[in-house]
């Protein structure tokens, strides 16, 4: 993929954005934390879709992903990432784990190691995640995604699918109370050049008491209707 | 206490599968850092799967080999009340536990993947035959059940909430610290429910719990303590035991489609 295009695209975004940043603190390679993202935190532009990306296409994954938030399935990345409520990341030594208060599902991302064996590893909405520190950012590859489960419509356009790979760098700005991250998605079947947008979000004070429970209730039969489940299709 | 779900016996399949599976894959990880290296309460880190120690059988055989609960009066009327209103809740949920013909199918959960009984993180404290993943960060202990929901763990030294104004969760609200070593979790605000070998839990009900890492970091005792003199006559104690998976090992999503059919259909068992 074209990670160096992503670096200079993530670097322009900093530049252009970020000319007031300070420098991080010293613990810039922990990014735990309580983390929120505002409507002003968002900064996404169209993807390049491939011209074999139909509107069918695009409208297909639409439905699914309404689907999949009407019976309360696992919406994976990159919805988790952006989903109303705010995420908790914490940074153990060899892991991190993303939680979203609106999600039964957890997301992980394995400090320095190689990705699972294409040949073992199930496929699931969260992909398999691995990540290094660079300097002071962490970049996270994610591989793995299923083609179909989950909420698959990535933001700007186009959708995952079992050949897409992500690459996010998050670091911290503004003495770490601001999060950024830069997703670039690349995938041969969608789009035409990589899709790279950034997120920035806003560190909750250190005493946030995050909802616990799983809201979602599928057999909830008014939020059922508000959300309907268009029309059947091929699973 | 042991959760019933028609999809244990696969939790349980694929926890064994992945221990077998990364034994090879841990050839592939050799920049991971090894639990072998890790210190302190962070030799926690990693993925652990609880083991039937005593050769049970299953976690029924073993929890009935826990001394049960002793329960005061007011404890077991407010099981009794607790269990009854479980049931009217649970409604429709699980459809039918009555004999059906041999070969015949039928309902078995009619309504799954819903809103519970994994929310809240309820397996943190009381984990099943899923894995559970603990990620160590500085402020915070996150347990992860392999089945959904996450528990917390504080170690910022913030106190417990007034239970007053405090919803209750499945995991309550957990604060840690580290004694000799081990880390030590104190745990109020739970929903209402069944406690192993006998117990029940008010959100009021006191759980403290140690975490007992090995020295070769390869296998983890939790010891579980309820302490609650409106229910139990004494405090209420039992361990649990895991094994750690092998290094690169990774979490299984569990998917639960409430859409499927085949989600609340059991291939029907010998009557």
């Amino acid at each position: 993929m074209g990670r160096r295009a992503a670096v200079i695209l993530a670097l322009a975004a900093l530049s252009s954005a970020g000319a007031g940043a300070q420098q991080p603190a010293a613990s810039s390679r922990d990014i735990s934390g309580f983390w929120a993202l505002t409507a002003d935190g968002k900064k996404v532009p169209d993807a390049r879709l491939l011209p074999r990306v139909t509107r069918a296409m695009l409208d297909l994954h639409k439905r699914r992903d309404v689907h999949a938030l009407r019976w309360c399935n696992p919406v994976g990345v990159p919805l988790m990432m952006d989903s109303g409520t705010p995420i908790e990341i914490r940074q153990g030594p060899t892991s991190i784990i993303v939680l979203n208060e609106n999600s039964l599902v957890p997301r992980y991302m394995y400090l320095n190691r190689k990705h699972v064996s294409a040949d073992i590893y199930d496929p699931s909405t969260i992909g398999d995640s691995v990540a290094t520190w660079d300097g002071e950012t962490l970049v996270v590859d994610t591989v793995g995604f299923h083609p179909t489960h989950g909420v698959t419509s990535i933001p700007g356009g186009g959708f995952r699918t079992d050949k897409t790979h992500l690459t996010e760098r998050y670091r911290l700005l503004k003495n770490g109370e601001v999060l950024s991250v830069v997703f670039t998605w690349t995938d041969p079947t969608v789009f035409a050049a990589p899709h790279t947008y950034e997120f920035r979000y806003r560190r909750l004070p250190p005493a946030y008491e995050p909802l616990n429970e799983w809201p979602c209730d599928p057999y909830d039969e008014t939020r059922a209707n508000f959300l309907g489940d268009p029309a059947p299709f091929g699973k | 206490m042991t959760i019933h779900h028609p999809n244990r016996p696969i939790a349980l399949a694929a926890a064994t599968v992945i221990c077998g599976w990364f034994v090879a894959g841990a050839v592939h990880a050799a920049a991971q850092t090894k639990s072998e290296s890790l210190t302190g309460v962070e030799r926690l880190e990693g993925d652990w799967v609880r083991v039937d120690s005593s050769g049970s059988g299953d976690f029924g055989g073993l929890t009935s080999k826990f001394t049960p609960a002793s329960l005061t009066p007011s404890g077991a009327a407010a099981m009794a009340e607790g269990a009854r209103a479980a049931a009217v809740a649970r409604g429709p949920a699980f459809a039918e536990n009555t004999r059906h013909d041999r070969g015949q199918p039928y309902i078995v959960v009619s309504r799954p993947c819903g809103a519970g009984p994994f929310g809240g993180g309820v397996l943190g404290t009381n984990p099943d035959s899923g894995a559970i993943h603990f990620v160590v960060s500085k402020d915070a202990i996150v347990l992860a059940p392999e089945r959904g929901g996450a528990r917390r763990i504080y170690m910022d030294g913030r106190k417990h909430p007034d239970l007053r104004t405090w919803t209750p969760t499945g995991s309550g609200h957990s604060v840690g610290r580290i004694e000799n070593g081990e880390l030590v979790a104190e745990t109020v605000g739970i929903v209402p429910g069944v406690v192993t070998a006998g117990g029940w839990r008010t959100p009021e009900t006191h759980l403290t719990e140690r975490f007992v890492v090995s020295p070769d970091a390869k296998h983890l005792t939790i010891k579980y303590r309820w302490d609650d003199p409106l229910i139990y006559q004494k405090p209420h104690e039992y361990q649990y035991e895991f094994d750690r998976l092998p290094e690169g090992s990774y979490a299984l999503e569990y998917w639960c489609d409430a859409s499927d059919p085949e989600e609340q259909q059991s291939v029907t068992p010998l009557q």
